[in-house]
């Protein structure tokens, strides 16, 4: 299924640290994602991955280590401007603009890549008005990408969870990014769910071209979809490569039949 | 899939109709304005146009400061404040600048002339020193959220307010002459107010007496905030406010700059505060104590009646509370406690406010009403 992989990188992760207080959530990370690629992070609750995606958008700052999107370095950029840079996200704990219409979340991470401002919206200018129908239009198809577009004008807090799911990644798209980082896409889904949610995964990297990045604590799906897989045990990376050399590494057998799932502790703290 | 950019240039707009759409608006609100100054006003007689003009000048206020409240989800408590700035700003260019120009602080020239052109000029640059102190009030929101912010908003309202109370007497029109604009500066008349402010304000029925066009003016810059409120609503600018009051995190993820987007908020609400306290300001005396704290809290329980983030229900809160008072006149004795009582049961049959963020048209009753079904409801 792997496609091979040799084009530019485009997001690079260089021995990045992060410390809370005592506790080493992340240490010495580095990654490298190629144009294109599909990549999973894995590893036990706690262990550190969400706390990547928030140094990679910039919600927290690395106490060591430096990340580049293609050549442009992001340390010390905010998450807006790291938005606009190419970099977009999920949440793990589902975070959307819930009183909004789902259309309207789609709209507004639209806004990423308008060219019109205020002015133009207050005078409503023909470049402000054609601009906005790109964006609802642009919108809707990304809804319809998704499979959400009959909802598109109920309140976002309405949508049952998986569609919930779904517009996160349609909101995520809409910021046109290069880099898209999915927080456990598929967590609380079924079976079904969970297969229909594959294949758009691996539909969105190429309709998009755009490269992946795929937090999912339980092995099967990053298994049979990614191209390169990196396994985190408290903070630390414990194993990288492809698919079938992190099946049959020890320390990652260690870590999962060691450390077995405790979701009393999952996202204790901080931006999940 | 088609990028933004792409779809963009492909769209092909109307010139000539998009400039249509766009000013119609704007003309229906000044002939509105025009048609409550010239047929309401004279038909319902002074008592009840002083209530219009009251009414106008409240959607003024709680319209903008649904901008920050409702749309950006800042908790804003120095809207008084800004109305004063705005209105002593005002009231200082219209008095000692009457007198500078044409040596009288008297009403100058007949309706639309020379006077009332100064006096709605004077209404903007008022506007401007209120959305520039807004851009002042609005920085530390970047940093403070909650009942800080309001305690920031409200001390800003407040030190404005007993900075004005500490300049000097308003200077008689020799003196002033003598001493010139900026010789008068801090004469903007203390504790006492601004006395002898042009009464350019006035509700009485005017046109064969000039300068008494009160609801006029007030109700051309009640229909520009008006829509200004909506089209920045329905926009990418507003919607990454919404956005940042719905969630400040996932906003910032997908590109809203929310500080720049928090500071903008602040900004545009000031300065319509500041344009209705230029407003308030020439009905009579402007006097420092009439806006104070009283007087902000008085607009955001409007904002949170009407729903945070409603612009028709910040309009329809504005109307109901400035009027509601005066229909309770006759139980004099009770009228605060019903006006208490009754926000009190509104606030807790509905905490989001009537509306919440949606416009009266969208909400299911007034669909439910007046809508076609649509597929959703259908059953
Ligand atoms: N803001 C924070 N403050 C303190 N500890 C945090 C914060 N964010 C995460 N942590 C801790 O860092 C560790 C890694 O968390 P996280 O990255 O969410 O794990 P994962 O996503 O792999 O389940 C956990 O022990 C978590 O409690
Ligand atoms: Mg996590």
């Amino acid at each position: 299924m792997s496609t091979a992989v040799t084009s530019e990188p485009v997001l690079t992760a260089q021995h990045l640290s992060l410390a809370f207080g005592g506790l080493k959530a992340v240490a010495d990370f580095s990654l490298t994602l190629r144009a294109g690629a599909l990549a999973g992070l894995i590893g036990p609750n706690g262990a550190g991955k969400t706390t990547i995606f928030n140094l990679l958008t910039g919600v927290y700052q690395p106490d060591q280590g430096e990340i580049f999107l293609g050549k442009q370095r992001l340390n010390g950029l905010k998450p807006s401007a790291r938005a606009k840079a190419g970099m977009a996200r999920t949440f793990q704990n589902i975070r959307l603009f819930g009183e909004l219409s789902v259309l309207d979340n789609v709209r507004t991470a639209c806004g990423v890549r308008a060219k019109s401002g205020l002015v133009g919206a207050l005078l409503r200018t023909p470049g402000w008005r054609a601009e906005e129908r790109a964006i609802t239009e642009r919108s809707m198809d990304l809804l319809q990408t998704l499979g959400i577009a009959g909802r598109a004008h109920e309140q976002a807090k309405s949508l049952p969870y998986g569609d919930q799911r779904r517009l996160e990644i349609a909101r995520a798209l809409a910021t046109e990014p290069k880099v898209l980082l999915l927080d456990e896409p598929v967590a609380g889904m079924n079976t079904q769910e969970k297969h229909a949610m594959r294949s758009m995964i691996q539909q969105i990297r190429v309709d998009f071209e755009v490269a992946v990045l795929l937090i999912e604590h339980d092995m099967g799906l990053v298994m049979e979809i990614c191209d390169h897989i990196t396994v985190l045990d408290h903070g630390t990376t414990i194993a990288a490569g492809v698919a079938a050399d992190i099946q049959n590494d020890p320390a990652v057998i260690e870590a999962y039949l060691g450390a077995p799932d405790d979701a009393a502790s999952e996202g204790a703290d901080g931006v999940a | 899939m088609k990028t933004l950019a792409e779809r963009t240039a492909a769209q092909r707009p109307n010139v000539a109709l998009t400039a249509l759409l766009s000013l119609a608006p704007l003309a229906v609100g000044v002939i509105a304005a025009f048609l409550l100054q010239a047929v309401l006003a004279p038909a319902v007689g002074p008592f009840y146009a002083k209530l219009v003009l009251d009414v106008g000048i409240a959607i003024l206020l709680s319209v903008s400061l649904n901008i920050v409240n409702g749309f950006a989800g800042q908790f804003s408590l120095g809207h008084g404040g800004f109305m004063l700035v705005g209105g002593y700003t005002a009231a200082y260019l219209t008095y000692y600048g009457s007198i500078a120009l044409w040596g009288t602080a008297e009403i100058h020239g007949g309706f639309m002339e020379g006077g009332d052109i100064f006096f709605m000029v004077a209404c903007v640059v008022g506007g401007i020193v209120a959305a520039l102190a807004g851009l002042l009030v609005g920085l530390p929101s970047l940093r403070l959220r909650g009942d800080y912010l309001a305690i920031v908003t409200l001390g800003f309202g407040e030190i404005m307010r007993v900075v004005i109370q500490r300049t000097g007497d308003v200077l008689p029109v020799a003196e002033a002459k003598q001493k010139g604009m900026l010789g008068s500066l801090t004469n903007v008349g203390g504790s006492l107010g601004f006395t002898d402010v042009p009464q350019y304000v006035s509700p009485t029925p005017w046109l064969e007496k000039t300068g008494h066009a009160g609801i006029f003016f007030t109700y051309i810059f009640v229909a520009i905030c008006v829509v200004v409120a909506f089209r920045l609503k329905a926009s990418s600018n507003g919607r990454a406010l919404l956005a940042v009051r719905e969630n400040e995190v996932a906003a910032e993820a997908m590109g809203v700059v929310t500080a720049r987007a928090k500071v903008t908020a602040f900004v545009m609400a000031a300065f319509f505060a500041g344009i209705a306290g230029g407003l308030f300001g020439h009905q009579s005396t402007l006097s420092p104590s009439e806006l104070g704290f009283q007087k902000s809290i008085d607009i955001v329980i409007m904002v949170v009646l009407g729903g945070m983030g409603s612009i028709s229900g910040a309009v329809l809160a504005a109307i109901v509370l400035t009027l509601l008072p005066e229909a309770l006149r006759n139980f004099s004795q009770y009228r605060m406690i019903i006006y208490a009582l009754s926000l009190i049961a509104i606030m807790i049959a509905r905490p989001q406010g009537l509306f919440g963020t949606k416009e009266i048209w969208e909400t299911t009753w007034w669909r439910r009403l007046f809508g076609r079904r649509t597929k959703a409801e259908a059953p």
